[in-house]
């Protein structure tokens, strides 16, 4: 072999071509798994579920057994879309949106070509957005207008109401949070821009329903093939002062303050409904501890029992199942008598007064309690229309913050957050509130005013909760609720959810929700009388029957305290656990609530989530195959060439 | 990407390879031995090296003498490795000629000595192509792509496999010159195969902040790897010309 000249040369101009630019590393992932995690982009965001009642469906769902993979673009700027989209709308496009997807026969075909392709939908949040709605309201104009004890169902207490949330729609619907909007806000621009690219940027919907996948529609028959879950928890009901078990027969009458803790939305995790009916919850929880601060309830002629309903939402679960299990005298509602609870005819009278006399003792702060406006067909949407049907002699009064319609904007939305209300106008409730039944159960007319006077409501506790049950920061990790319980997750959400395992009223406590078991262990706390001797520490139950244990998830700090204070489990009349089945049991025509009750069951699913990444042309991807192929035949020729070179070179030689 | 692309991939990479493996190396089963152990051999000092800087990884550093430190220590055992296992070649070598002495056959002639240097570098290769572009492949069959910000133009998968690509040729062609250098005690050959080797490893290093201009450098590098190669089996000037001409297309339908 020769040594050429021109290798040398060669040498240089390697070295006069390469530039040795170190730059640092593309990426601070060290292994494939991070290389996959940074392709495919996790987005937070709240579904929209599927509902089911006895007559059909509501809610979200992928339309089959898979994920939903479309690309992004804003609504407003998708005029024309030729493949399948997922759009990204704000709230009020949202509305208008889903109307039109609902009367989708009724439009032209344009219209339809056009929702043909939307086959997803995200939803914008941010503090903007807020701002410059009027208000927002997925829920009906009369809400559970089926359950009111009187005639005009037409009547508007939510002027707001666009009714979206009991439609059912074919496609997955995501509310983002706020650092997600800004991301996917630029993924659509970036969509835009590139729009005939090799590339683009879809979102993937993983919200596949059981109850879609198995073909049941409606809750009798998903109930049937356990693909759904009916709706329910607990409600926790108190007694102020606490009920001794040993006495045969219980005589003092009752009065009851009854508030509701679950709230609903369009979106199922965001359902804070801080002004309906958290607001309520809070002044209920206040006016608890105004009064157990103060002393001699066992000289008093009357009874308080605080009872905390959940499932008022959907169909007054906790309100009917309550009033149904105090006719069957059921273990957990004993000490307790229907006959009991006021059925006075003057005792409306006698609460308008008290609550009189409680707004003049108060009069230093701004007070005022006044009567509903007479052209308001009945009572508000509330607890009490199940205790007007179960007996219509029943004597209650609803207190609310407005008078001929809901002065809430956001109700039952995501939205009707903290906000939405004012922490000082709860303050003020509950003090009027806790005055009024000290006046009630004291039955006492010349009461001195000092004895009023004692009863404060402590701002700061109301401040406390509101941070731990309407917001994320502290949340349910705050130190009043970590004081009790040990909480499942740190935002707080108020709906429902389903009832999970068999209904008692001895739950297992992992499967009773963080309020419910917030409210118990406050309340328990609270009603409770000091002990004589000293207390014994428990971790479940506690050996005398007039005891209950609270803080008894904090490892080494339950304590054993006299209290009367139980859960009721809250769930449709119209429903029976058996044998590890639910059963729909038919109409009675002594629960006519029960007759209209629309039975919501939740569809259950797998997983839920919500994906972004960035997808190449079917076309690119078929291009590099056949480049593969291409190059791998093509040095398939070059070397059988080179072979017959070189043995042609080798036979010359 | 998908399914396809994923194969596509692979195909780009190690597609040439597969071609030689099935024109040349499958017809004689001495060669799959050789290419079989050169790839375990070659895997192994990977594994070793890649086990050493363990400690040291991930370098988060802004200068490049640490990125320098790696690409040389790392091109220098592969290189210590390399005469290595020429001197294991050399001693088998003797082997094969003594038995062939012996049953009276004709002893290895250069081809065969060529076709046993090729099946070593393309076991080199084939180790490289594997642990630096295969292993990274998996995300590939998935729906989703990547992109790295120094070079939006081509997907990450798509420039890993060309490098690899690249990379084979230059392992099954530098073995080629190395063995034929150290047979005939050429130092400018003997030296050429680090010195690529260690060029092609930087310009990779640098392969982000400039894309295109990686490629036509890897190419060029390939360019003049061949002629070397070609001039040293002293072809004709036309064959060398035909084959020149091939590589110059193949160069600059790359560098699109």
């Amino acid at each position: 072999m020769k040594a050429m000249a021109v290798r040398p040369l060669l040498l240089f101009f390697f070295f006069a071509q390469v530039r040795l630019s170190f730059s640092g590393e593309l990426s601070s992932m060290e292994s494939i798994p991070d290389l996959q995690e940074s392709m495919y982009m996790v987005v937070d965001g709240y579904p929209c579920v599927r509902l089911l009642n006895l007559s059909g469906k509501i809610g979200c769902s992928n339309p089959g057994r898979e994920k939903v993979v479309a690309s992004i673009r804003r609504f407003r700027n998708a005029n024309d879309l030729t493949q399948l989209t997922a759009v990204l709308v704000s709230l009020d496009e949202l509305q208008d949106l889903l109307h039109r997807s609902i009367h989708i026969c009724f439009r032209i075909s344009n219209d339809v070509s056009f929702h043909k392709n939307i086959v997803g939908v995200l939803v914008e949040s941010g503090a903007e957005i807020r701002d410059k709605l009027k208000g927002f309201s997925p829920t009906q104009k009369f809400p559970q207008a089926e359950f009111a004890p009187y005639p005009s169902i037409n009547y508007e207490w939510n002027s707001m109401g666009s009714g979206i949330m009991l439609k059912a729609y074919d496609f997955p619907v995501f509310l983002l949070s706020e650092s997600s909007t800004s991301m996917l806000q630029e993924v659509a621009d970036k969509n835009e821009k590139v729009m005939n690219g090799y590339t683009t940027s879809v979102a993937e919907f993983d919200l596949v329903m059981q109850t879609t996948k198995a073909g049941t529609h409606d809750s009798e028959s998903c109930l049937k093939e356990q693909t759904c879950l009916p709706l329910g928890g607990y409600s926790v009901w108190s007694s102020l002062p606490p009920i001794n078990m040993s006495l045969s027969y219980q005589s003092k009458p009752i009065i009851l303050l009854v508030a509701s803790m679950d709230s609903a939305s369009f979106f199922r995790d965001k359902s804070l409904g801080a002004d309906s009916p958290i607001s309520g919850l809070l002044s209920l929880l206040a006016a608890v501890d105004a009064l157990s601060r103060v002393d001699g309830w066992n000289d008093l002629n009357k009874q308080l029992v605080f009872l905390v309903l959940t499932g008022e939402a959907w169909g007054y679960l906790g309100s009917r199942r309550f009033l149904h299990e105090l006719d069957m005298q059921s273990d957990g509602v004993s000490g307790l008598n229907s006959s009991l609870i006021e059925m006075v005819s003057s005792a409306v009278n006698d609460a308008l007064d008290a609550l009189k006399r409680a707004q003049d003792s108060l009069k230093s702060e701004n007070i005022e309690v006044l009567s509903s406006n007479s052209s308001n067909p009945g009572i508000p949407p509330s607890s009490l229309m199940a205790f007007l049907k179960k007996n219509s002699l029943t004597s209650g009064i609803v207190l609310e913050d407005f008078d001929t319609a809901f002065t809430n904007k956001f109700y039952h939305s995501h939205l009707d957050d903290m906000a939405n209300i004012n922490s000082s106008a709860v303050v003020a409730a509950a003090s009027l509130i806790a005055r009024s039944l000290y006046i009630l159960a004291s039955d006492n007319n010349d009461m001195h005013s000092s004895v009023l006077g004692a009863i404060n409501v402590n701002t700061s506790l109301v401040e406390e909760l509101m941070g731990c049950l309407l917001s994320c920061k502290p949340g349910l990790s705050c130190e009043m609720v970590k004081n009790y319980i040990a909480p499942a997750n740190v935002c707080p959400s108020h709906y429902v959810g389903v009832v999970i395992g068999e209904p008692s009223f001895k739950p297992y406590l992992g499967y009773v929700d963080d309020v419910s078991r917030f409210v118990w262990n406050f309340l328990a706390d609270r009603t409770s009388t000091p002990k004589e001797n000293a207390s014994s520490s428990c971790s479940k139950d506690c050996t005398n029957e007039d005891e209950v244990c609270i803080r008894a998830e904090i490892n080494g700090k339950g304590v054993c305290v006299i209290s009367t204070t139980r859960y009721v489990p809250a769930y449709s009349t119209r429903l029976m656990f058996e044998s590890g089945i639910w059963n729909v049991l038919p109409p009675n025509s002594s629960d006519s609530m029960g007759s209209v009750d629309p039975v919501w069951t939740e569809s259950n699913w797998n997983t839920i989530g919500l994906r972004v990444y960035t997808i190449q042309n079917g076309a690119y991807d078929h291009f590099i195959l056949i480049g593969g192929i291409t190059v791998t035949i093509l040095a398939y020729f070059m070397i059988a060439l080179a072979r017959s070179l070189i043995t042609k070179a080798l036979k010359r030689d | 990407m998908t399914v396809a692309a994923g194969i596509g991939y692979a195909l780009i990479a190690l597609g040439p390879s597969l071609s030689l493996f099935v024109a040349v190396i499958s017809k004689k089963p001495f060669l799959i031995l050789t290419v079989l152990s050169s790839t375990l051999l070659w895997l192994i000092s990977l594994i070793v090296l890649s086990g050493i800087w363990r400690a040291f990884l991930p370098l988060k550093s802004t200068t490049w003498w640490p990125f320098a430190l790696l690409i040389i220590s790392s091109v220098g055992f592969q290189e210590g490795l390399r005469v290595l296992f020429w001197k294991v070649y050399k001693r088998l070598e003797d082997t094969l000629d003594a038995f062939a002495d012996r049953v009276g056959k004709p002893r290895l002639f250069l081809t065969d000595k060529m076709q046993i240097a090729l099946a070593g570098g393309l076991g080199h290769g084939v180790a490289h192509a594997v642990f630096f572009c295969l292993s990274l492949l998996t995300p590939a069959f998935g729906p989703a792509t990547f992109y790295v910000d120094r070079c939006p133009q081509m997907p990450f998968f798509l420039i890993s496999a060309i490098i690899a690509l690249a990379f084979v040729t230059i392992h099954t062609f530098s073995m080629v010159i190395a063995f034929n250098g150290y047979a005939e005690g050429n130092t400018t050959d003997q030296y050429f195969v680090p010195v690529v080797h260690l060029v092609a490893g930087m310009v990779v290093k640098s392969a982000f902040a400039r894309c295109f201009c990686l490629l036509s450098q890897k190419f060029s590098l390939l360019r003049i790897l061949f002629l070397i190669v070609l001039k040293n089996c002293q072809l004709s000037p036309e064959t060398a010309l035909v084959v020149f001409v091939w590589l110059n297309v193949l160069c600059h339908a790359c560098s699109f």
